[in-house]
C-alpha cells in the first residue's frame, strides 16, 4: 500500500456513503454484544476464562524461543518439514521452489490471515501457480479484487446482489442474487478445486508445541478439505499462534467461537500432528500414501513484537475480531480504511509491527480510546493503551507535525500564554455566539457546527470567579484542591462552581491551584512525553503549594492523568516521588462526594425530582471503574434515574478525534442523541467535561428540550445557598 | 484402520462422563442444527438409518465402520435396501464425491458444545466425513463428557500424531450478508444415531 497517495478523509467519507456497508455493520453491532454473552451463559466465568488465556500467552511469548524450538522439534520427529521464515519473501521463496519440485500446478486454499499479510496469493500467480480461496467471503473478495474488510467475517460490506454479479463474472452464467443458490453454486465450483489440487495451505488458529500439532476452527469445513484432500499439505503459521500444551488449546476453544461468532464452537474443529494418509490416483488406482506436509513458522516482525516490553502483549491476540464488533469507529466505517488487512484497533498495531510505522501514521487516529474492547478481548490486551505507546514512539522517531509540536512548545506548555489564547477566544468568538453555544461557523469550519454546536468559551473563566464563590470554612474537615482543567475552567466555569458549591456544603475548605494548567492528555495523546511531563512538573509544584489532604479532579480525564503523572516521572528522582505522593491524594468528583454523603447518611434516594439519565464516560467507567456513585448521588439528589440504551458508549467526542473527524464523531454522537431521546428524560446527566461539550452541542441541535447536566450541577441546585 | 488413539476410552475421566449428560448434550447438539435420534439397541439403529435412506432417495454410501455399526449391522441393511455400500479406502476415494450419504463413527460426545469427537487419523473416515452432502455418525449414548476442558483432558494423553477433530453440525456459514446458510462445503446434514447399548468387546 503506497501510504503517500492516500487520502484518508476521502475513503472515510467514502465508507460513510455507503450504505450496504453501514446497514450490515449497524445490525451486526447491534445484536453482537447481546449474542455474545448468550453464547458464554454455561461457559463459566468470562473474566477467569480471559484471565486463563492472557496467562497462557504471557507465559509462552516470555519463552518464545524454547516453545518454537519445541515445536519444530516435535513436528519434526513427526515427519513434518518444518521451514523457519523471517520475511514473508521467505515464504514465497520456499513455496514456490517447493510447487517445482513437486510439480505443484494448483493449489487450494483455507483461511489464513498471515498468508494475506504478505500477499502470498499475488505471488503464487506470478509464478504460474493457480491459488484458490476455499473460505467463502475470502473467494467473494477474491473475485471482486478487495481486501477482507473483517477478520472474521471478510465480505461483510459487500451486499447479495454485489456478490451475485462477481459470481456470475467468474462463473460465466447469471447467478440470481440468492444466497442459498449462491452458496451452493460456490459449492459446486470449490469442489472442483478441492478434487484437482496438488496441495493445500492452511493457517493456524493454534500450533502445539507439545506435539508439533496444527489447531483449526473453521464452520465451512474447507480447511478439513485442504488438509484432507491434496497430497501436499502446508500450514502457515505465525509464531504469536504458538502455545505450549494440548490441553492449552482447551482455553482458546472455551473463547475463540464464543467472541468471534457468538458460537459455543465452530462446525469444525481439527488438529492435525504429523503427516497423515493420503489417497492418491496412480496408474488409475486410487492408493493410500503418506500425505508430504510441511510448516512455516512466519516471523515478519513478529519476534521483535515478542521481545518488547510492550508489544510482546500481541501475542495474547487469538483473532476473534471481537474488538471490531464493539468499536464505534469500525462499525461505522468497516475495515478497508485501516490500510492493510488487520483492521481495528489491533489491526492498527499489528500492521505498525507487521508492515511498519508508515502504515500506522495513516490511521491510528481512528482509535477514540473509549476502550470497549478492552472489556471483551478474551486475551485482555490493552488495545488503546498499546495505540498511545505506538503514538509516543512514533513522536520519538519522527517528531510532531512542525505546527503542533510549536503549539505544545510554545502555547500549552506555557500556562499564562495558553490562558491568554483561551481569553482572546471568548472576544474572537464573539460573531458566532448565540449565548453560551456556537451554532454556525463560516465556510470551511461549517461541517464542525452542523449536527452539534459547539460551545462558547466562557467571558468570565472559573479562576477568576474565585474570590466571589470560595468560602472560608473554620474548622474544614477537609482542604481539598480543586484540578478543574481547561474545559471546566473556561468552557463551563459554572460546573466549577457547583463543585465548589458541594464540597463546601460538606464543610470542606476548597482552594483553586491559580498555577494549575491543562492536565496534559491532549498532549500525551498525540504521543509528545516531553511536553507532558513539563506540564505534570507545573501542575504537582501548583498542587504540592496548596498542601491539600485531597486533590477533586471534576473529569476523569483529568482524575487519570494526575494520577499516571507517578508512572510518567517515574525515572525522575527529584519529581518521580513527588509525583506518586500528589498521586495518592488524587481522587474523582463523583466517588469522593459519594463517599463522604455515605458516612452522613446522605447518600439515599430521595425521589420528587426530574426525570433523568446519565452517560457512562468511556474512561470515567472504563479506566477509573465508577458507575455505580454517579447514579447513587443523582438518585440521592431526588432524581428519577432512567437508564438509557448503551449508556456506556462513546459519545464521539474522544478530544481532538471529535473535532478532526466531525463526520465520524456525529454518527455516533447521534446515536447517543437517539438513546437519551427513547428515555423521555428532562435531563442528560454526566461526570465529564469532554462528554458534557459534544452531548451539549448534540442536544442543542438535535434535542433541544432536554439539558445536559453535569452531576455536580445537579447537586449544588439541591443545596440552599 | 489407523487411528490416533487405539483406546480412547482409557482416558475417559472418571465419574465425570455418562448418558446423564445426554439431555444437555442433546439441547445443544439439536441447537446447531444437528439431528439426533436415540436408541436403546444397536439393532434398532438400522430401522432409523433406513428412514434416512428412504428419505433422502439414498443410491451410494460410502462407510467406515466401527464397532457399533457393526453391531447394528449397517452394511447388510444398506445392501439389503438396494444401495451401494462402498467400505474400502480406495472406492471411498473414488466415490466419496458422488456418494448420497457418508457413514461414520466418533468417539464421545461434548455436553458443553453438542459436539463429537473423532478420531480421523484414517484417510477413509475424513472422506465419508466431509463429502457426502449427508454425513452420519454413530455414537455411544453413555459417552457424553460435560465441557471442552474435560474432552482435552482424554485428548491430551491420546494424541500424539494423527489426525482429531470436532465436529459440531453441518458445515455452515454466514459469509454473504450474514444470513446462515448450512451446507457450503461439508455436508449439508449431520445426523448422529445415540446407541444406548454397550456393543460386545467394549471399544468405541
Amino acid at each position: 500500500m503506497d501510504t503517500e497517495t492516500r487520502n484518508l478523509r476521502k475513503e472515510i467519507s467514502e465508507k460513510l456513503k455507503d450504505e450496504t456497508l453501514r446497514g450490515a455493520l449497524g445490525r451486526f453491532s447491534e445484536v453482537y454484544p447481546g449474542a455474545r454473552l448468550k453464547a458464554y451463559e454455561n461457559a463459566g466465568d468470562i473474566e477467569t476464562l480471559r484471565e486463563a488465556v492472557r496467562q497462557m500467552k504471557i507465559d509462552t511469548v516470555l519463552r518464545i524461543e524454547e516453545v518454537a524450538d519445541r515445536f519444530e522439534a516435535e513436528a519434526t520427529k513427526r515427519g513434518v518439514k518444518v521451514f523457519r521464515a523471517k520475511t514473508g519473501d521467505d515464504v514465497k521463496t520456499y513455496l514456490v521452489d517447493l510447487c517445482k519440485e513437486k510439480g505443484v500446478q494448483k493449489i487450494v486454499k483455507s483461511k489464513s490471515m498471515a498468508s494475506e499479510e504478505i500477499e502470498l496469493s499475488k505471488h503464487m500467480e506470478a509464478a504460474g501457480i493457480t491459488i484458490t480461496e476455499t473460505d467463502l467471503g475470502e473467494w467473494i473478495v477474491a473475485l471482486a479484487g478487495q481486501k477482507p474488510s473483517h477478520m472474521v467475517m471478510p465480505a461483510i460490506h459487500l451486499s447479495r446482489f454485489q456478490v451475485a454479479e462477481y459470481f456470475s463474472k467468474e462463473l460465466k452464467t447469471e447467478i440470481k442474487p440468492d444466497i442459498a443458490f449462491m452458496v451452493q453454486a460456490a459449492r459446486k465450483e470449490l469442489r472442483e478445486k478441492f478434487l484437482q489440487a496438488d496441495m493445500g495451505i492452511s493457517g493456524a488458529n493454534f500450533g502445539i508445541a507439545e506435539n508439533g500439532a496444527i489447531g483449526l476452527v473453521t464452520n465451512e469445513g474447507n480447511a478439513r478439505m485442504v488438509t484432507t484432500l491434496p497430497r501436499i499439505q502446508v500450514a502457515l503459521v505465525g509464531y504469536e499462534k504458538l502455545i505450549p500444551t494440548i490441553k492449552d488449546a482447551a482455553k482458546i476453544l472455551k473463547v475463540l467461537p464464543r467472541n468471534a461468532t457468538a458460537q459455543l464452537m465452530t462446525s469444525y474443529m481439527t488438529m492435525v500432528s504429523g503427516p497423515t494418509p493420503a489417497m492418491v490416483k496412480r496408474n488409475g488406482k486410487w492408493v493410500e500414501e503418506e500425505r508430504e506436509m510441511h510448516i512455516i513458522l512466519l516471523d515478519n516482525g513478529r519476534l521483535r513484537a515478542a521481545h518488547d516490553d510492550k508489544f510482546k502483549e500481541i501475542y495474547q491476540c487469538v483473532r476473534c475480531a471481537s474488538c471490531l464488533n464493539v468499536c464505534p469507529v469500525y462499525t461505522l466505517i468497516g475495515g478497508h480504511v485501516y490500510g492493510h488487512i488487520y483492521a481495528g484497533g489491533i489491526g492498527a498495531i499489528l500492521t505498525a509491527f507487521l508492515s511498519g510505522m508508515g502504515e500506522f501514521e495513516q490511521f491510528h487516529e481512528l482509535c477514540i480510546g473509549c476502550r470497549r474492547c478492552t472489556t471483551i478481548c478474551p486475551g485482555k490486551i490493552d488495545i488503546p493503551g498499546l495505540i498511545e505507546e505506538l503514538r509516543i514512539r512514533k513522536v520519538q522517531e519522527k517528531g510532531l507535525p512542525f505546527v503542533i509540536q510549536k503549539a505544545f512548545d510554545h502555547v500549552i506548555s506555557n500556562r499564562k500564554l495558553f490562558h491568554s489564547l483561551l481569553r482572546l477566544a471568548a472576544i474572537g468568538q464573539k460573531p458566532f455566539q448565540e449565548g453560551r453555544l456556537i451554532r454556525h461557523l463560516p465556510l470551511f469550519l461549517a461541517g464542525m457546527a452542523k449536527d452539534r454546536s459547539l460551545p462558547a468559551v466562557a467571558a468570565v473563566p472559573l479562576r477568576d470567579r474565585i474570590a466571589k464563590i470560595a468560602k472560608k470554612i473554620a474548622k474544614p474537615d477537609k482542604r481539598v484542591a480543586f484540578f478543574s482543567g481547561c474545559t471546566i475552567d473556561f468552557v463551563f466555569p459554572e460546573t466549577g462552581e457547583s463543585v465548589f458549591k458541594v464540597l463546601e456544603d460538606l464543610n470542606m475548605e476548597v482552594l483553586f491551584p491559580e498555577g494549575q494548567s491543562c492536565c496534559g492528555k491532549p498532549v500525551i495523546a498525540l504521543g509528545d512525553v516531553e511536553t507532558t511531563k513539563k506540564i505534570a512538573r507545573e501542575n504537582i509544584r501548583a498542587l504540592d503549594e496548596m498542601n491539600p489532604d485531597v486533590i477533586i479532579a471534576a473529569c476523569p480525564t483529568c482524575t487519570e492523568s494526575l494520577q499516571h503523572y507517578a508512572e510518567l516521572l517515574r525515572e525522575d528522582p527529584e519529581w518521580g516521588p513527588k509525583a506518586e505522593a500528589m498521586a495518592k491524594k488524587v481522587r474523582e468528583f463523583c466517588s469522593f462526594v459519594a463517599e463522604e454523603y455515605g458516612k452522613r447518611g446522605r447518600l439515599t434516594k430521595t425521589g420528587g425530582g426530574p426525570k433523568v439519565t446519565y452517560h457512562d464516560s468511556c474512561h470515567m467507567k472504563r479506566v477509573l471503574g465508577i458507575e455505580k456513585e454517579p447514579r447513587q448521588l443523582l438518585e440521592a439528589a431526588g432524581c428519577e434515574l432512567v437508564e438509557m440504551k448503551d449508556a456506556d458508549k462513546c459519545c464521539g467526542m474522544s478530544g481532538i478525534f471529535g473535532v478532526k473527524y466531525a463526520e465520524l464523531s456525529m454518527p455516533i454522537l447521534e446515536q447517543k442523541i437517539a438513546n437519551i431521546r427513547n428515555t423521555g428524560a428532562e435531563i442528560a446527566a454526566c461526570a465529564c467535561s469532554g462528554c458534557m461539550v459534544q452531548i451539549q452541542g448534540g442536544l442543542d441541535k438535535q434535542l433541544p428540550g432536554v439539558r445536559m447536566k453535569h452531576v455536580a450541577d445537579i447537586l449544588a441546585e439541591k443545596i440552599k445557598d | 484402520m489407523r487411528k490416533t488413539c487405539e483406546h480412547w476410552k482409557q482416558h475417559f475421566p472418571a465419574g465425570k462422563f455418562g448418558a446423564h449428560l445426554f439431555p444437555e448434550f442433546e439441547m445443544r447438539t439439536k441447537a446447531v442444527s444437528s439431528e439426533l435420534f436415540r436408541v436403546p439397541k444397536a439393532s434398532d439403529a438400522a430401522a432409523i438409518l433406513m428412514g434416512l435412506i428412504d428419505a433422502t432417495g439414498t443410491k451410494k454410501a460410502v462407510v467406515v465402520e466401527s464397532p457399533l455399526l457393526e453391531a447394528a449391522g449397517i452394511t447388510a441393511a444398506l445392501r439389503s435396501r438396494g444401495v451401494t455400500v462402498y467400505t474400502e479406502a480406495a472406492d471411498i476415494a473414488a466415490h466419496a464425491d458422488t456418494a448420497d450419504i457418508g457413514i461414520s463413527g466418533v468417539e464421545f460426545g461434548i455436553a458443553e458444545t453438542g459436539s463429537v469427537f473423532q478420531d480421523g487419523y484414517d484417510i477413509a473416515t475424513r472422506l465419508v466425513t466431509i463429502l457426502p452432502p449427508l454425513h452420519v455418525v454413530f455414537l455411544q449414548s453413555s459417552h457424553i463428557v460435560p465441557g471442552i476442558v474435560e474432552a482435552f483432558d482424554i485428548i491430551s494423553p491420546g494424541f500424539d500424531r494423527g489426525y482429531v477433530g470436532f465436529i459440531t453440525g453441518p458445515s455452515r456459514t454466514a459469509d454473504i450478508e450474514r444470513v446462515l446458510t448450512i451446507g457450503v462445503h461439508g455436508p449439508s446434514r449431520f445426523a448422529i444415531i445415540a446407541v444406548d447399548e454397550e456393543p460386545k468387546g467394549g471399544a468405541a
